[in-house]
């Protein structure tokens, strides 16, 4: 199982160089795509290797010529890569969510890229408004044509219906890994469940399948140390949050039960329906996404985040939130005061913490996650 | 409150800069300001009225509004109005309090912050003004909205700002949000105004806004006039045609009027009522351009650099900027805020049945198309207006307009122009860095004064 693990570290920790690798291999093409709604069953059904494009660890440097410094990580990061050519391996970008800063890199993509096409079709960010069904439809099956003449052959539903089932195989893999953490069975760390969701926004969706199917049943089945406060984390709603971050929760004597993460469980959460016109089936994926795990990027009266975090911190037996909130990420910062008074209220720890590209002060994190999991601690005792 | 003062005491004072010139601005402008005042006097007696209230943020809808005889607050513009007179700093504390991260948009916070002091004043049974109070507390009286509409191109923050006001409301308050989707011009026959995205997207939009008029008939329990939007929309089209008169004159050397005249010019054709006052107030002002230019009198005396401001407006220091760049005999002539925005194409608008015309201004806002559009416009005005030298404005907390600037850069350096950036921001005072815009300034006009020897 080490070796699995290993394996999708691997691949987590150089996403590009997998993508060179296996377009080496196959002669495939590469497609990035952004997030956090667009699906890659299409892309895939297109006979591409979808790979979700990840912020890297190189601090920003030719790419500050293009950006500002008040942009978040990802969005800088993304236009660094862009710049230093990293996205040579890519044949096209596709995407669709409309985060302001991310509508701003991928001008800066194009104007550096011009031979890289970017496909982009903006989805209805409205979800319970009466046109978002017959919209989304609408968006995804104008991107169905655009990849089809990208690729210059017809994509058949029969293709995307096998892209589907395929995708939800390997989602209800994650999940159960999900399941077997919250149940205290396994002790996947915070960095281990993130090398293995990351690696699936990259790898070969097959070979990343076959690699699940013999990591769920293999690992070894033993709780976290019995002292451990639960910890559930929040938030992060792009990018990765750095492996060290995630470390100091476990070495402060925490233990991450559950999370929200696009890393994490917002990624895997929901499925395709495998029957009917594969186009309405992405469209009700899309659609009903939100009333699974809310996002603040999509307007939902009826759906609030910090309900969903209630609800799911106490379901998982967490004895605490930590928020990790991406620095200039507007989405969070307008919704976290939501967060913070709805816990408040409820008299569950919290603890925010905002993290950045470049260097983070790992002594002074480590002294408030070490408090706060001491405060988590005494609550329970009381 | 003493530092309030302090602040307003600031920025009256000119700015120790150049040579001491100061901005001509236009005086037609002047009748904008009674309208202003009008225009939220009749706001804040709109309960007493009987009238419903919409609080809205985005684009320029309230021609819907008038139409049914609703009266609304546009968030922006309330923020805008705080901070140019100096005003915001108590409602960004408030909104500092609550936890607002002040790298979110400085409008946002601001009018999230003031929304909050009123439901504090409620809360707490102080919600009743004294009738001689002061004239700027009673600005200060925002009333509560019967509906809220967003309806933002482009900015995803827009629409999340929103979601939030909806919220702090206790979810009580009827809300719609109407998606204005970019423009990437991707596909092969994209261009300005044409192309097969532009004609989708232009009926998305206006089918969008049918259903508005639908929602506010459901929360008013009226029928709506299309017949009376396009009696509005007469006013506003012919007031949107004499503003475009009226910048047009301006290629002319001196310039009779300023970028910072089309900024205290844009609430006429934003969020006032369209009607009569709108197309005086235009028609002042281009007979007053034609005057000047008669007279050969200039926005900036001895005007001797042509400029772009590109980014959103700094509200806090309309009229410092105005003196700055005169104090160097620089007319900034044009903006991409102002001058690709406001009902820039009125003839789209086709008075019969307005709505699809309306859509398709709205789609055209300055950011909402991809950069390779965009940038062909900037360039084409900068052409018309024969600019020198760009100013870019990096608002902090702005990515709608902050967006592409470095792109805009350098496509003005390739075209032979000068560029330079500053800090600031729409309505966060404490981002502005003075000093830096004068350091900049001087080195972009020496450069240009070096470039005209050269010639």
């Amino acid at each position: 199982m080490d070796e699995i693990l290993a394996t999708m570290a691997a691949v987590a920790a150089d996403p590009l160089g997998y993508a060179r690798q296996w377009k080496q291999e196959t002669q495939g093409r590469v497609i990035g795509l952004f997030p956090m709604h667009f699906p890659g069953e299409l892309a895939h059904a297109a006979g591409a290797l979808p790979v979700i494009l990840q912020e890297d660890d190189e601090p920003v440097t030719v790419g500050q010529a293009q950006v500002f410094n008040f942009y978040c990580g990802y969005n800088r990061s993304i236009i660094d890569q862009a710049l230093r050519g990293e996205f040579e391996v890519l044949d096209a970008i596709l995407f669709g969510d409309h985060c302001v800063q991310l509508l701003g890199t991928a001008d800066v993509i194009r104007a550096s890229l011009p031979k890289l096409p970017i496909l982009f079709n903006q989805l209805c960010s409205i979800l319970d408004a009466e046109w978002a069904k017959a919209e989304t439809t609408r968006t995804f099956s104008q991107l169905w044509k655009e990849l089809e003449a990208l690729i210059g052959q017809p994509i058949t539903p029969t293709q995307v219906q096998a892209s589907i089932r395929l995708f939800n195989r390997n989602r209800a893999l994650i999940r159960q890994l999900y399941d077997l953490r919250r149940a205290g069975q396994i002790a996947l760390t915070g960095r281990q469940m993130q090398d293995v969701v990351k690696s699936s926004m990259v790898m070969d969706r097959a070979q990343h399948t076959a690699l699940l199917e013999k990591l769920v049943p293999g690992l070894e089945r033993r709780g976290p140390p019995a002292d451990a406060v639960r910890v559930f984390l929040s938030g992060h709603l792009c990018h990765a949050p750095k492996l060290p971050v995630l470390d100091l929760v476990e070495e402060c004597g925490g233990v991450v039960v559950d999370d929200d993460l696009y890393h994490g469980f917002r990624f895997v959460f929901w499925d395709v329906a495998e029957t009917g016109d594969p186009v309405e089936a992405l469209a009700d994926w899309y659609q009903l996404r939100s009333t699974k795990v809310p996002c603040p990027t999509r307007a939902v009266k009826s759906l609030d985040w910090e309900d969903y975090l209630l609800r799911n911190v106490r379901a998982s037996g967490a004895q605490g939130l930590i928020v990790l909130m991406a620095k200039f990420c507007e989405p969070h910062m307008y919704f976290y005061p939501e967060i913070k008074d709805a816990f408040d209220r409820n008299g569950i720890p919290h603890l925010l913490v905002e993290t950045e590209h470049e260097e983070m002060p790992m002594e002074a994190l480590k002294t408030r996650v070490e408090t706060f999991i001491e405060i988590a601690r005494r609550r329970m005792a009381a | 409150m003493q530092m309030v003062a302090e602040t307003q005491e600031r920025s009256k004072a000119g700015p120790v800069f150049g040579n001491g010139e100061r901005a001509n601005r236009l005086k037609a402008t002047r009748f904008g300001g009674k309208l202003v005042n009008d225009y939220w006097e009749s706001l804040f007696a709109a309960k007493e009225q009987g009238k419903k209230v919409v609080w809205y943020n985005g684009t320029y809808i309230p021609p819907f509004f008038h139409a049914h005889d609703v009266a609304w607050v546009h968030g922006e513009a309330w923020s805008a109005m705080l901070s140019a007179k100096h005003r915001e700093v108590t409602a960004q504390a408030r909104g500092d309090q609550k936890g607002y991260d002040r790298e979110l948009c400085s409008y946002a916070r601001t009018h999230i912050g003031q929304l909050l002091i009123e439901l504090d004043k409620v809360k707490s049974g102080t919600s009743d003004m004294a009738p001689d109070d002061p004239r700027i507390e009673t600005l200060l009286k925002l009333p509560p909205p019967d509906m809220i509409i967003n309806a933002y191109p482009y900015c995803s923050s827009g629409q999340q700002w929103d979601d939030i006001t909806y919220r702090l409301f206790g979810k009580k308050v009827p809300m719609m949000t109407i998606s204005i989707p970019l423009l990437w011009g991707g596909r092969p026959d994209a261009g300005y105004l044409r192309g097969e995205e532009w004609h989708e997207r232009s009926r998305y939009v206006a089918d969008q806004l049918v259903a508005m008029t639908k929602f506010m008939e459901e929360h008013t329990g009226r029928k709506f006039d299309f017949d009376r939007l396009s009696e509005v929309m007469g006013y506003i089209k012919k007031a949107a045609q004499l503003r475009l008169e009226a910048m047009d004159l301006c290629t002319a050397q001196p310039s009779p009027a300023s970028f910072f005249d089309w900024i205290v010019s844009i609430a006429p054709v934003n969020f006032l009522p369209g009607d009569q006052n709108i197309v005086t107030y235009f028609e002042g002002v281009l007979a007053e351009c034609k005057e000047r230019i008669a007279r050969g009198e200039g926005a900036v005396k001895d005007e001797k650099y042509r400029l772009f401001f590109d980014g959103m407006m700094n509200w806090n220091k309309v009229g410092w900027l105005a003196d700055k760049f005169a104090a160097v005999n620089a007319c900034v002539v044009a903006g991409r805020y102002t001058h690709m925005s406001f009902w820039q194409e009125p003839e789209l608008i086709d008075l019969e049945n307005p709505v699809l015309g309306m859509a398709q201004n709205y789609l055209i806002c300055p950011n909402n198309h991809g950069a390779p559009i965009m940038i062909g416009e900037i360039e084409r005005i900068c052409d018309k207006f024969k600019i020198d030298g760009m100013v870019m404005h990096a608002a902090r907390t702005c990515r709608g307009m902050t967006n592409s600037q470095f792109l805009i850069a350098d496509s003005a350096k390739r075209h032979g122009r000068q560029a330079l950036f500053f800090e600031g921001d729409v309505a966060d005072e404490s981002f502005y860095k003075d000093e830096l815009l004068n350091v900049r300034l001087e080195a972009m006009v020496e450069a240009l004064d070096a470039k005209a020897r050269a010639a």
